[in-house]
């Protein structure tokens, strides 16, 4: 499309819910970014820069969370975008979920499926596993550089961010899969408390996930697929009260400034990071 | 065209005779009321007419016992009021923005019976039935909350409650998460009056601007111009046939079985399609581009015969309807069926002829209907007529032909009421060891954390949310993007006081949702009531339900609009539901369930209840009686509930709510919450704690200058109605200031600090507890209870 904004697709599938403000965030970060309904015609998404697909569950979450919207047209023509010609994609929550079953991320083996986003795993006290949303913390765990949408965060940075599923748990039978996401450093984002520290307890690595990941990346770093929700974190207004750490006082020190509230909050800069790499980009 | 011969024969049978047939035919019409009908139509009415004026006649569909009393005591009107309760949902005025004046749109719900019988599906078509409601005005549906009363989880029937809890709460998460739409407020009681009768309400909240409101009309235009009638979506099956009967009677255990088939079956997919921005959206914004004036009206209780029937009429029109036309999912369906069932994620249009091939090619291609869902779309299944007649054919036949203004007009009874007198006594027992009894009522089932069910909502999606459930008493959000304006949402009723007396149960649930709604900083505008008794036709029941009605609007028109001198808190929607009765006779308490709404222009001095910084003073206005009938801590020692329920002094609740959100507005207070259920006591636990139990700070109570004649457990566990808050430092002159100039009395209860355990210094009493002690008690048990 050229011009100077860059301009992404945010795919809509009938049941996705995260739409709106996915979109808002990725334009208060300065990048356009149009809606695109799951029939439209697919050869239309080539013109764009780069692509998002959000939250919801998209084809009521028949068979697992995201298995077929994988089969779309038009998820074919986005990883086609994405594998040959290196444009960004990032998926949050059920976008991640048909990210995993497309076989774009890990992405080792191109195109096959490697890992899961299985249902959380139950509680020790016993609790029933089922829907969780509450905020959580991350911690950047790869190099800032690694990946297209971590550009702007500090190393080993650690930020509030809220969950919102049933089916988060990355998970894998092929013990050689999270040895290789290590080697290459692929784990994008992981579970921790409030001070960076990462432990598998139930408090802080919500659902479960092996090695408390909550964000990983393709090999080429250009397509990641995320659980929480960074469009949910976008604004400090969003950020809870009782968040601990420095993005819970910079909250606190805000109360009645609205101006301040509605500054950028922790999750803005994965579309930030994704402007920058998208203006930085030389198509192929 | 012949008028179909299956007739209910009224002009051949005796009295007993049709009543055993009406029976047979699961008809609970009585027999003058069918006689009614045989006499306005001038015939023995079709099988179909039966059926319709079964569902119209219900108690769910006609209000016929409610109406009276409703219409005697409810202020609906007021300056904010953008409309009423004469169609699906109620507008309150919102805020102007970029030139425009938005409304909050508002819709409040029962479920209880199907519920009973099929938590999950019952719930879960809860949730899809209200939102329709809000969508059809035009709005965006921006958020939803659910009150809940369950029965005893520790008692006789522990097992089935708990069943009943586990899939209530996954019928609100599966369809609500699904359809993308936060949870933003609710509250949960467990009492052993729901043992066989579950509460179970759902308020949905819209946001419209007020030049995009659609109403539930045929349009005038279709005085000059053809118009039909369009419906859209699942394709009609018989699912929920006699649904809003089964919402009029009595639950028997024993026919639970049959009345599962009386429960509708949920889709949040299709609905996602239809109503989140998508489809319905589509069609509004193609009408709007084109000057075009449609109408709107969701289909729930009563099916098509109601929307088709009401759509019309609104609009001083008749219509003629080719059920043929439905789209069905069964093969050769009965007429009746076709017209009462009550098959979810549906809607009817009224449009201009000229306009219906768009909004066929917006469902049907555009938004690709018939792929979705398996026989859903749109069809045209009739036209508005200009003779005010209903009629609809089927195969050739006429299957009803009526006066329209005869369909919807319902019919009316006036209920004797008989009243009672509360028959307990005060309790007498010595003063206890307060720290205990602190950690008892912390972890009684009443009055401990809700996070383990509202963990399972999704509070986030859409991205508005300011305070969530759990961080206060009313959830705020700012619904529209890039206007710093918030709306708060409370949900409040304690049966508990309703069991002792329904005036102030009444009087007492309107004061806490305007005191939830006040302690985070927003003004209260506007109420809902839902409205859950027993059997109308038992006088003293229908005495709990006057008395409620009584009591909700006298707190309404004496706890003024703020601004407005003399003028109510509008109540501007809300539901009624009867016989919320076992088939042994034990109805529920009497359960007025209120829902506020209130506003701030300024969304970032709202305050959490969660205490922000060790130093700082803690404050009490609202002060402690002798009023601990139906309180917790009476509860939680086992001892009876005792006759002094919360008596709510107008005049001070007035006040104090406009001081505490004059307070809030000006930046002063860092934290605040309302006392109610567990009092004094427990707000200043759920302070240190907040919404995730992490809290670190404690508190130091200093009450050797309290003046009270009450004994101190007393005192600190009354359930007056007040606030605590926690005064920034350097701000408590100018807090002083506001509440002298609305004469409400300050008490200092001492300060916030850094050491995490709760001290309470008072002339006969020295008490201190480790914060996570209270921790344990209130954060962990309702897991332990109900697992």
């Amino acid at each position: 499309m050229g011009g100077e904004t860059p301009r992404v697709a945010l795919i809509q599938f009938p049941g996705s819910n995260c739409e709106w403000e996915t979109k808002r965030a990725a334009e208060a970060a300065g990048i356009a970014c149009d809606v695109f309904r799951w029939n439209r015609p697919a050869a239309a998404l080539s013109e764009y820069d780069g692509y998002i697909i959000g939250g919801g569950f998209s084809y009521q979450d028949r068979v697992r969370s995201g298995v077929i919207a994988a089969k779309e047209p038009i998820v074919k023509t986005v990883f086609d975008e994405v594998t040959e010609h290196g444009k960004p994609l990032v998926g949050i929550c059920n976008g991640a979920q048909v990210m995993v079953e497309s076989g774009l991320v890990p992405g080792l083996k191109v195109g096959r499926v490697q890992m899961a986003l299985a249902p959380n795993a139950p509680d020790p006290s016993g609790r029933i596993a089922q829907f969780c949303c509450r905020w959580v913390y991350l911690k950047l765990a790869c190099e800032p550089s690694r990946c297209v949408f971590t550009g702007k965060y500090q190393p080993r940075e650690v930020i509030p961010i809220p969950i919102a599923h049933a089916e988060g748990r990355f998970t894998t039978k092929d013990p050689e899969v999270i040895e290789a996401l290590r080697e290459n450093d692929q784990i994008v984002f992981q579970y921790c408390d409030a001070d960076g520290k990462i432990d598998e307890s139930r408090e802080v690595c919500p659902n479960g996930g092996m090695a408390n990941m909550a964000g990983i990346c393709n090999p080429e770093g250009n397509a990641m697929a995320i659980m929480p929700h960074p469009e949910r974190a976008s604004f400090l207004r969003q950020i809870p009260y009782e968040t601990a750490g420095k993005w819970g006082e910079n909250k606190l020190a805000a109360h009645g400034d609205v101006a301040a509230q509605n500054a950028p909050g922790p999750g803005l800069a994965v579309f930030i990071s994704m402007l920058e790499a998208l203006k930085a980009r030389v198509p192929v | 065209m012949q008028i179909d011969e299956r007739r209910l024969p009224v002009s051949t049978m005796d009295d007993e005779q049709l009543g055993e047939f009406m029976d047979e035919n699961g008809v609970g019409l009585s027999v003058d009321e069918a006689r009614k009908i045989a006499g306005f139509l001038g015939r023995d009415p079709t099988f179909t007419e039966m059926h319709i004026f079964n569902v119209e006649w219900s108690e769910h569909c006609s209000y016929k016992s409610s109406g009276a009393v409703l219409k005697k005591y409810l202020h609906t009107t007021g300056p904010n009021v953008m409309l009423g309760p004469e169609e699906d949902a109620g507008i309150v005025f919102f805020t102007e923005f970029e030139g425009k004046r938005y409304g909050i749109v508002i819709a409040h719900e029962s479920h209880n019976h199907p519920s009973q019988v099929l938590p999950r599906e019952g719930a879960a078509t809860g949730i899809g039935g209200i939102v329709r409601d809000v969508d059809c005005m035009g709005a965006r549906v921006i958020a939803t909350a659910d009150p809940l009363r369950f029965g005893n989880p520790q008692g006789e029937n522990a097992e089935r409650t708990k069943w009943i809890v586990d899939g209530v709460v996954e019928g609100i998460w599966q369809y609500g998460n699904a359809l993308g739409v936060p949870n933003l407020a609710g509250d949960v009681y467990f009492s052993d009056t729901f043992d066989d009768n579950c509460v179970v309400n759902v308020v949905a909240l819209g946001i419209v601007a007020e030049e995009d409101i659609i109403h539930s009309a045929a349009p005038p235009q279709a005085a000059d111009e053809p118009h039909v009638m369009i419906l859209v979506g699942k394709p009609t099956d018989d699912s929920g046939f006699g649904g809003s009967a089964f919402a009029s009677k009595i639950l028997d255990e024993e026919e639970q079985a049959e009345d599962r088939g009386a429960v509708q079956v949920d889709d949040p997919f299709l609905k996602n399609v239809l109503l989140m921005r998508k489809a319905n959206e589509a069609v509004r914004d193609a009408a709007k581009e084109q000057g075009i004036v449609i109408g709107v009206k969701d289909i729930g209780g009563g099916g098509l015969a109601c929307g088709s029937s009401e759509l019309p009429q609104a609009g001083g029109f008749g219509v003629e309807i080719d059920l043929e036309a439905v789209h069905v999912a069964l093969p050769e369906m009965l007429p009746e069926t076709i017209c009462c069932a009550e098959t979810q994620e549906r809607y009817l249009l009224v449009v201009p002829e000229g306009f219906a091939d768009t909004v066929l090619r917006i469902y049907n291609e555009d938004w690709d209907l018939p792929n979705i869902y398996e026989g859903a779309r749109a069809s045209i299944i009739g036209r508005i007529t200009t003779e005010k007649n209903y009629r609809l054919k089927y195969q050739g036949k006429i299957v009803a032909e009526c006066p329209i203004d005869e369909v919807t007009a319902g019919i009316s009874y006036d209920r004797a009421a008989e009243p009672y007198e509360f028959a307990g006594g005060e309790p007498e027992f010595d003063m206890p060891d307060i720290e205990a009894a602190l950690l008892e009522v912390l972890a009684d089932c009443n009055g401990c954390s809700r996070a383990y069910i509202f963990r399972a909502y999704d509070s986030e999606v859409q991205g508005h949310a300011v305070i969530r459930p759990g961080e206060a008493g009313a959830g705020v959000m700012v619904p529209l993007d890039d206007c710093d304006a918030a709306m708060a949402l409370a949900v409040d009723g304690n049966p508990f006081y309703s069991d002792i007396s329904p005036y102030w149960g009444g009087v007492n649930a309107v004061a806490e949702a305007m005191r939830n709604v006040a302690a985070v900083g927003a003004v209260p505008q506007a109420m809902t009531d839902c409205l859950n008794f027993g059997n109308p036709e038992k006088p003293q029941a229908f005495w709990e339900f006057d008395e409620s009605v009584r009591g909700l609007s006298d707190a309404a028109k004496n706890i003024w609009l703020k601004g407005y001198e003399d003028t109510p808190v509008p109540i501007i929607s809300g539901n009624v539901s009867f016989y919320n009765e076992s088939a042994t006779g034990s109805s529920v308490s009497p359960s007025p369930i209120i829902a506020c709404i209130g506003t701030m222009p300024d969304y970032s001095v709202a305050v959490t209840m969660q205490l922000k910084a060790a130093g700082d003073k803690l404050y009490m206005i609202g002060p402690r009686k002798d009023e601990l009938g139906g309180s917790g801590y009476y509860r939680a020692l086992g001892h009876g509930p005792g006759p002094n329920v919360p008596i709510v002094d107008f005049e001070l609740h007035r006040n104090m709510i406009y001081a505490i959100t004059d307070a809030i507005q000006a930046g002063h207070i860092a934290a605040c919450t309302d006392i109610s259920d567990g009092g004094l006591l427990v707000a200043v636990s759920e302070m240190m704690l907040g919404s995730y139990a992490k809290g670190q700070l404690g508190v130091s109570m200093d009450l050797s200058d309290v003046e009270t004649a009450l004994r101190l457990d007393k005192w600190l566990f009354s359930e007056s109605g007040g606030f605590v808050m926690e005064v920034k430092a350097g701000h408590e002159d100018a807090v002083a200031e506001i509440m002298a100039e609305y004469g409400v009395e300050l008490t200092c209860l001492g300060e916030v600090t850094e050491e995490s355990k709760l001290a309470i210094n008072a002339d006969d009493l020295q008490a201190e507890l480790a914060l996570d002690d209270i921790r344990h008690a209130w954060a962990d048990s309702l897991a332990e209870i109900l697992s």
